[in-house]
């Protein structure tokens, strides 16, 4: 928008102009050196500085499955029934202290006594009760409700004020586990909305939310289990991770999450695993994918050790399913594919000899920012697929354009694609994994079998150690028969930490990051 | 003078409807927001209770028409990220930018001044030439890795500044600087240009012989003329300013408009990026027609022979 006409150069100048603009920039410096829409929140020694690559879009509970929301809001602020320790996998008391099934639809809960809410309304039965019926029914879109339930008919009541009956139209051997998403709320929360400032019975409570500058929570006097070590935390966001870092090493931050190898926290540096799977989805409905062995020359073209050692800066291990260890169904036996180009090519050759359009240009389509590296881990898959006889290109979008790729229902005409795809199983059951990514009806899937379909809801139906095998003897199919991804490394996060702070990051950490697991150091 | 000023505010108002306009529809062609805000597992039911409520599934025209209506009644949507009137968010986050971008014009104007005349006067001198070096030196340098580089240096190496955030006076240093480098390095090119050519016009040396002191007949001489050139190109970079707002403030946590642009891309978060562009749209349409009121007062000629 230039003016069209410009002044030549020796017009006559009235002085006017420079004052104009001098007296401006005098109005700006009397203004102070506040900066405009920036609260200020004082952070005293008692206060643990945390500092998140985004704000939380909100912290209302019932979408505490999204990473954003949920590392502040869950088990700080509000917390539910029951609680998954990352480290044993078992399911702990936390607002209930026992649960058993009394028949196959039907598990009761029996809950913590002498419990507040943060405004002083005690914790009963009937707030549980709300709560899991405003998560699920109350159709404010709640995201746990679609990530743990699905479409599932559940309903809670309260039998008296410590007791709760959880009914569900199928059976669910999982369902405390489910619950564990669930965060508790008081009667009074609004069911016709979201709340973005929640009231709970977490160890902390929200005291300013200064929105796009920082977030303060203070420790909450009466809270019903052991007082936590920080008076406060202090909430801030940078989206560049080279910044987060920098703010640990510059002591303007204790805990800085989700950085990169490339950020440099240097000595500062605690790497953890993240739960998070790295693989290409691979669409076999089409040729030249809808052949195994095509599918089978891809997984052996691809170097998963030279990747991880590489590309991610040797952080990682490769990878043959899309469930770390550590979650209910993982397969120990299953092994990463092994780099046999050799192979590869001979499998290529077959697929040609019978007729199969090798030759068909194959898309990767990659997300920026997926993982650290994301180009560049596609850049050395195109050029081992190039080697093992294939034609790919490389597409990178950003979430939302990838987005339409990952979910049904899928582009029309496209042709063959490789997904670039990374998967976190936060809940520690397989079935929050394979039935949306393997299943031939799952949200993310692109291609089922009606055998690993089978082998998928037998295993969602069954408890205990059948489970597992069940599970994992679906795992194993996949690898064996399906080979329908190329999975490539379980992933391992960073997070940068002051050496006045103790903290153990555990698999959790990305999605729930609990303040109570933080303390002074020395 | 009105009936130019009308026919300016008349021509400047095109491109603005077009940048609504094209803002509204650009951001529906990315696609449906629904992926974003609803779970990996939602079924294609919640996808589409999703759009229908949020008035996704009417045609694009419709959509439009509405989002027309709300705007004459001041109402500029919700933020499907935060559930928060648009306006509410770009409004507080206005101010920030506003500030930012002021001092560095500022800076940007008098350090050119005064760079740009000391390099006039001595033309090919070394002071010319170190000024001329370092000017094109900051005018070509990426402000992202300028932003990146300042960080490691002064705040983590020298721990002389805060790496970011908005509390203490430091925290203006970096991001200013960011900023400012290259509509300073641009604007000392242009003003030493200027006044290389006013200080050799006959008025200079009029004014030398009679008697004026050498400060007085560079700044208030030979300045006066070469302001009107340095005016044009600030005009154009303070409009600019707004891509290099967005990258500072996304490194440097600034709560400003550009950090919430970007997300609201991003984030398809269509009502805060349709109020937020309009907003900037209608800053940098005001500057334009300051600008051009100055030309106007500056020379009669722009007044009368304004044709649109």
């Amino acid at each position: 928008m230039k003016s069209p006409l410009r002044p030549p150069a020796l017009a006559g100048p009235p002085g006017r102009r420079a004052g104009a603009l001098l007296g401006a920039g005098t109005m700006l410096l009397a203004a102070g050196c506040t900066v405009a829409n920036s609260g200020a929140t004082a952070a005293g020694a008692d206060t643990v500085r945390i500092v998140l690559p985004e704000e939380p879009p909100t912290l209302e509970p019932c979408d505490a499955s999204l990473t954003a929301t949920g590392r502040v809001t869950r088990s700080n602020i509000t917390e539910p029934l029951t609680e998954r320790v990352p480290a044993t996998g078992e399911l702990a008391p936390k607002l209930a202290t026992a649960w058993d099934r009394r028949d196959a639809t039907t598990w009761r809960f029996t809950l913590r006594d002498g419990v507040e809410f943060h405004d002083g309304t005690p914790f009963t039965a009937e707030a549980a009760a709300f709560s899991i019926d405003r998560t699920v029914n109350s159709g404010i879109d709640c995201n746990v409700a679609g990530y743990v339930f699905g479409d599932s008919e559940i309903s809670a009541t309260a039998v008296d004020g410590t007791t709760l009956d959880v009914t569900t139209a199928e059976p669910d051997p999982i369902l405390p586990l489910r619950l564990s998403f669930v965060e508790i709320v008081p009667t009074h929360t609004d069911t016709s909305g979201k709340v973005r400032e929640p009231v709970g019975t977490g160890p902390y409570r929200i005291d300013t939310w200064n929105q796009g500058i920082n977030l303060r929570l203070d420790r909450f006097d009466d809270y019903w289990g052991e007082q936590p070590a920080y008076a406060a935390a202090l909430y801030s966001w940078r989206a560049e991770g080279s910044i987060r870092a920098a703010m640990v090493t510059s002591g303007e931050a204790d805990v800085a999450v989700g950085l990169a190898p490339a950020d440099g926290a240097g000595e500062h540096a605690v790497e953890f695993p993240n739960n998070e799977t790295s693989y290409l989805r691979m669409d076999a409905a089409k040729p030249p994918l809808d052949d195994i062995r095509v599918r089978q020359a891809i997984n052996y073209a691809i170097d998963r050790e030279g990747l991880v050692a590489s590309v991610f800066a040797g952080l990682g291990e490769p990878a043959g399913q899309i469930v770390p260890d550590g979650v209910t169904g993982y397969n120990p036996d299953i092994a990463a594919w092994p780099h046999d180009m050799d192979r590869a090519r001979e499998l290529i050759d077959e697929a040609r000899a019978d007729g199969v359009p090798v030759d068909t240009t194959i898309t990767l389509i990659g997300r920026n920012g997926i993982y650290p590296k994301a180009a560049e881990t596609l850049e050395v898959v195109q050029n081992a697929l190039l080697d093992a006889g294939l034609r790919v290109e490389i597409r990178m979008l950003d979430v939302n354009a990838w987005m339409e790729y990952l979910l049904r229902p899928f582009p029309a005409d496209t042709g063959p694609t490789l997904l670039q795809a990374q998967h976190g199983n936060q809940a520690g059951d397989a079935a929050f994994s394979l039935g949306q990514i393997y299943g031939s009806e799952g949200a993310q899937s692109s291609w089922g079998t009606p055998e690993l379909d089978r082998l998928i809801q037998e295993a969602e139906l069954s408890s205990d150690a059948e489970r597992q095998a069940a599970f994992a003897e679906a795992l194993a199919h996949q690898d064996r028969e399906v080979v329908r991804d190329a999975v490539l490394a379980h992933m391992t996060g960073i997070i940068s930490l002051s050496p006045h702070v103790a903290y153990e990051p555990d698999s959790a950490t990305n999605d729930e990051m609990h303040l109570a697991a933080m303390r002074p150091a020395g | 003078m009105l009936v130019f000023l009308r026919n300016r505010v008349l021509s400047s108002a095109v491109p603005l409807l077009f940048v609504v306009l094209g803002v509204f529809f650009l951001a529906r062609l990315t696609g449906d927001p629904a992926n974003l805000y609803l779970p990996l597992s939602a079924t294609p039911e919640m996808r589409e209770a999703f759009s229908e409520s949020h008035g996704f599934n009417d045609p694009l025209l419709a959509q439009f028409g509405d989002y027309l209506a709300q705007i004459a009644s001041f109402d500029f949507g919700e933020s499907l990220r935060t559930a928060q009137p648009a306006a509410e968010a770009v409004l507080r986050a206005f101010p920030a930018t506003l500030q930012l971008a002021g001092f560095t014009m500022l800076f940007a104007i008098v350090g050119a001044v005064l760079v740009g005349s000391l390099a006039a006067y001595r033309p090919n001198s070394w002071v010319d030439r170190v000024a001329s070096f370092l000017s094109a030196t900051a005018a070509s340098t990426p402000d992202f890795w300028f932003a990146i580089m300042g960080v490691l240096v002064f705040a983590v190496q020298l721990d002389w500044l805060p790496t970011s955030g908005t509390t203490g006076a430091g925290v203006w240093v970096l991001p200013i600087a960011t900023l400012l480098i290259r509509p300073f390095g641009v604007l000392v090119q242009v003003v030493r240009g200027a006044m290389v050519s006013a200080l050799s016009a006959p008025y200079v040396k009029v004014a030398r012989s009679k008697g004026a002191g050498e400060t007085r007949v560079v700044f208030r001489h030979a300045l006066r003329n070469a302001g009107a050139p340095a005016l044009t190109v600030a005009g154009d970079l303070a409009v600019g300013l707004v891509n290099g707002a967005v990258v500072v403030e996304t490194i440097f946590g600034w709560p400003g408009i550009g950090k919430l642009m970007i997300d609201s891309i991003l984030q398809r978060d269509f009502a805060v990026l349709q109020a937020a562009v309009l907003l900037t749209a209608l800053t940098i349409f005001v500057l334009n027609i300051l600008i051009d009121i100055c030309y106007a007062l500056m020379d009669a000629r722009v007044r009368q022979g304004a044709t649109v």
